[in-house]
């Protein structure tokens, strides 16, 4: 503190923006920052005041309370400013918080502000911290220049030089190092620096990072225990629970990701992306109403975030079509009543979107239909078709869900068609086939999927058991449900051939297979279950000859 | 100006009945409502003690406002602290600091105070740094830094070291001293806590838990509490593992 007209120099020089919905606090802060030597101040009341200003000026410190009072908060400007690249990353973002506990009410699974100030605030602490974190940033500007460049190389090479001689950085020069080799792909020197850090002692953030390499390098049931652990003993560390559910969902255990990230949300549910995480996972589980939910709360995070986009509108919409079929009764129609506002609040917030309206109306028109609409559901299919007949460039994602719809309003043929000219356009593309391929499977209702999935199970299990009979009888169950499912067909043709070699003298079973193998005609031969069929029609065809 | 409140977010505290209260969400909702209010109150304090620096300073009144108005504020993130602790939601987010810095910052958020009650202050920290969750060590330390305010004559001194393989902080004055009740080492448990006696060394309770959060294999924090020192007055120190 004995630098002080040298510090007041240096606060001189540089550039401020204040942002609060307070006056009062706002000219507190610049009389503060005036007292520490500042003179080139502006206050803003607003986010979009903020963002304004920093479009046609350049800030070196912001200083940006979190909560702004209606509409966007702290985190929002500074995950915009760092979007729209508005602020350097020489710059500092201090957060203004009255909270002391940051991971939770903030959560942010990105964009961490350069330091945070707790309430309340008075001219010494701030100069204090100010000078800190611009020493900081001094010392650290080469580096972090070179990371502006996607330099990482030379990043690396400084953070190394620095390491011996700054020991006051030590920890961010480690975090920095590590994070660098990882996006690198360098993920040997990344696990030698956590691991060095954690050989000399156990820290979390060492921990997070090890356990993401671990992860990178697929070596998932060690990464998925070194997370349980560290949630164990810090159940506030978000970013744990997030890893840990990318980690579960590389597992393929789907409902344990979910249960996390449920858990997650529950200590800190402001993070848009985590919110969204959680979605696709009940999605995958075939959980709807959760899956409703998490996209319900992504839409309306998504309000004033940059995150926000007419991709989660429409999965809502999605969901809740589906929420509002099989079933007759007042809940299918209050969902069916929603899917059709979130659709139509879609086309007016991203009118500037060419294909917003296309898909908006492909799931209202599979929603009307569920709802016994059917002149309405007809005259949109018409549309549909047309412009789907006019414009062969329509992107797969569109056309996938235009096959679902196709399937709901009962035009089976034409969905297949469509779904088999996609395939043949995209024969390469393995992850859209399989999707493809998973729609061919089973074009119903989660209700039903989960029914036939159930039954599947349950056949599964039979046969593991040794009950054939059992076995047969569950598959032929499920199939009712889902009559054209490949693997399913296989499977029951399967335990039909081991009946029959159990007890060669009745034929029946055989005719069965036939009947099951017939259904798979054409099943194209990039098909993931392709050889498995092509093997079973021979033994077939050796036990008929 | 307030955070939302991590506290109600929470969707099961929602009770069987409508009608049946979470007395502790209640309570806990509150006292951040409160902590923010009694944030804007030492603000303006401040503020009026910038305005009017000859006037307030050496002004007993002025002193006991700002120093209760510290107080209470620090009793109530203490409390919110303990609410955490109980929820089992509070853990130690351990990274390496440097003292000098850390020590700085924490002397400054007192400067107005010391300045007011005319109180010199020194920083006794070597070119270390030290393992430990910044956040929770600042509730101890101010805590213990505007205890230490209230008790000393003239002087506080504010140190961190390294002794047996922890590292110690530790907060020293010039007064009478903590009373032989007081005076204790280790850790505290919440049953030890005396509800009657007016001073429950609640604020004891929670540097001893935020101690006892910070382990390093099989060792374990704790804060000890003696008279003595350089200044020969109340003697406050937290071991870290």
């Amino acid at each position: 503190m004995s630098e002080s007209s040298y510090q007041a120099d240096a606060f001189h020089k540089l550039t401020y923006l204040v942002i609060d919905d307070f006056e009062n606090f706002r000219l507190s802060l610049r009389q503060m920052l005036r007292a520490c030597g500042a003179d080139q101040i502006e206050l803003v009341g607003n986010a979009k005041q903020a963002i304004k200003y920093c479009t046609y000026n350049h800030v070196d410190v912001v200083l940006c309370d979190y909560n702004l009072g209606e509409g966007k908060n702290g985190q929002h400007v500074l995950e915009e400013l760092r979007h729209k690249n508005l602020l350097r990353r020489s710059s500092l973002f201090l957060m203004v918080t009255a909270e002391t506990s940051k991971q939770m009410v903030m959560g942010a699974r990105e964009n961490q502000p350069d330091g945070y100030l707790t309430k309340p605030i008075n001219r010494a602490m701030l100069e204090q911290r100010l000078i800190t974190l611009l020493d900081q940033r001094k010392a650290l500007l080469p580096i972090n220049r070179e990371i502006d460049r996607e330099n990482y190389p030379e990043a690396i090479s400084l953070c190394l030089q620095a390491l011996p001689r700054n020991p006051r950085h030590k920890t961010w020069l480690l975090k920095t190092l590590g994070d660098l080799y990882f996006r690198l792909g360098d993920l040997s020197h990344a696990a030698k620096v956590f691991d060095d850090v954690l050989q000399q002692r156990e820290l979390s953030w060492a921990r997070l990072g090890r356990s993401q390499v671990l992860l990178a390098n697929r070596s998932h049931d060690q990464a998925v225990a070194n997370l349980k652990q560290l949630i164990d003993t810090h159940p506030d560390y978000m970013e744990a629970y997030d890893l840990l559910a990318d980690g579960l969902r590389q597992q393929g255990k789907l409902s344990e990701a979910q249960q996390v990230l449920e858990q997650a949300i529950v200590q800190s549910p402001n993070a848009l992306l985590r919110q969204k995480q959680l979605a696709e996972v009940a999605e995958a589980n075939q959980d709807i109403d959760a899956a409703a939910d998490a996209w319900r709360r992504t839409v309306s995070l998504g309000t004033h975030s940059i995150h926000d986009s007419a991709d989660h509108y429409l999965a809502l919409g999605q969901s809740l079509s589906e929420l509002g079929e099989d079933e007759d009764n007042a809940e299918a129609v209050e969902h069916a009543t929603e899917a059709l506002e979130i659709l139509g609040s879609m086309e007016k917030r991203f009118a500037d979107q060419p294909t917003v309206g296309l898909r908006s109306r492909i799931v209202q028109c599979r929603v009307l239909f569920g709802q016994g609409q059917h002149r309405e559901a007809e005259a949109l299919h018409n549309s549909l078709k047309a412009e789907f007949d006019s414009n062969p460039l329509i992107d797969p994602d569109t056309s996938l869900d235009y096959a679902k719809t196709l399937f709901r309003v009962g035009r089976d043929g034409d969905a297949r068609d469509l779904l088999g000219r996609l395939a043949e356009q995209h024969s390469d593309e393995t992850e859209l086939l399989k999707r493809i391929e998973a729609l061919l499977d089973e074009p119903v209702g989660f209700r039903q999927k989960l029914k036939a999935r159930n039954l599947t199970r349950d056949g599964i299990k039979a046969f593991e058991a040794g009950d054939l009979t059992a076995a047969a009888a569950a598959f032929t169950e499920a199939l009712v449900v889902v009559p054209n499912h490949t693997s399913l067909n296989l499977n029951l043709v399967q335990v039909l051939l081991k009946i029959y070699e159990a007890d060669p003298t009745s034929r029946e079973p055989l005719e069965q297979c036939r009947a099951r193998l017939d259904r798979l005609q054409g099943l194209p031969e990039q098909h993931r279950q392709h050889r498995r069929y092509i093997a079973l029609s021979q033994k077939l065809k050796g036990l008929t000859a | 100006m307030t955070d939302p409140k991590d506290l109600t977010n929470r969707p099961n505290l929602a009770n069987d009945s409508d009608q049946s209260i979470d007395f502790s969400m209640v309570l806990a909702s509150t006292v951040h409502d409160m902590k923010n209010s009694l944030g804007m109150l030492l603000n303006s304090l401040d503020e009026l003690r910038t305005e009017h620096g000859s006037t307030f300073d050496g002004s007993p009144r002025f002193n006991t406002l700002q120093y209760e108005a510290e107080r209470m504020h620090n009793d109530l993130v203490q409390l919110l602290g303990i609410y955490r602790l109980g929820e089992k939601k509070l853990s130690a987010h351990v990274e390496e600091h440097y003292l000098p810095d850390f020590l700085d910052e924490h002397m400054a958020r007192h400067a107005p105070l010391l300045q007011g009650l005319g109180i010199e202050a020194s920083i006794e920290a070597g070119d270390i740094t030290g393992f430990f969750d910044a956040d929770l060590l600042t509730g101890v330390l101010n805590n213990t830094i505007n205890n230490a305010l209230r008790y000393s004559r003239s002087k506080i001194r504010l140190t961190a070291e390294v002794r047996d393989g922890y590292l110690v902080l530790g907060v020293e004055d010039d007064g009478e001293g903590y009373p032989e009740s007081m005076q204790h080492t280790g850790t505290l448990s919440f049953k030890s806590l005396d509800f009657n006696t007016g001073s429950t060394s609640l604020g004891l309770f929670f540097a001893s838990s935020v101690a006892g959060l910070h382990r390093e294999g099989n060792r374990t924090g704790s804060i000890k509490l003696h008279n003595g020192g350089q200044l020969g007055g109340g003697f406050f120190e937290i071991w870290l593992p």
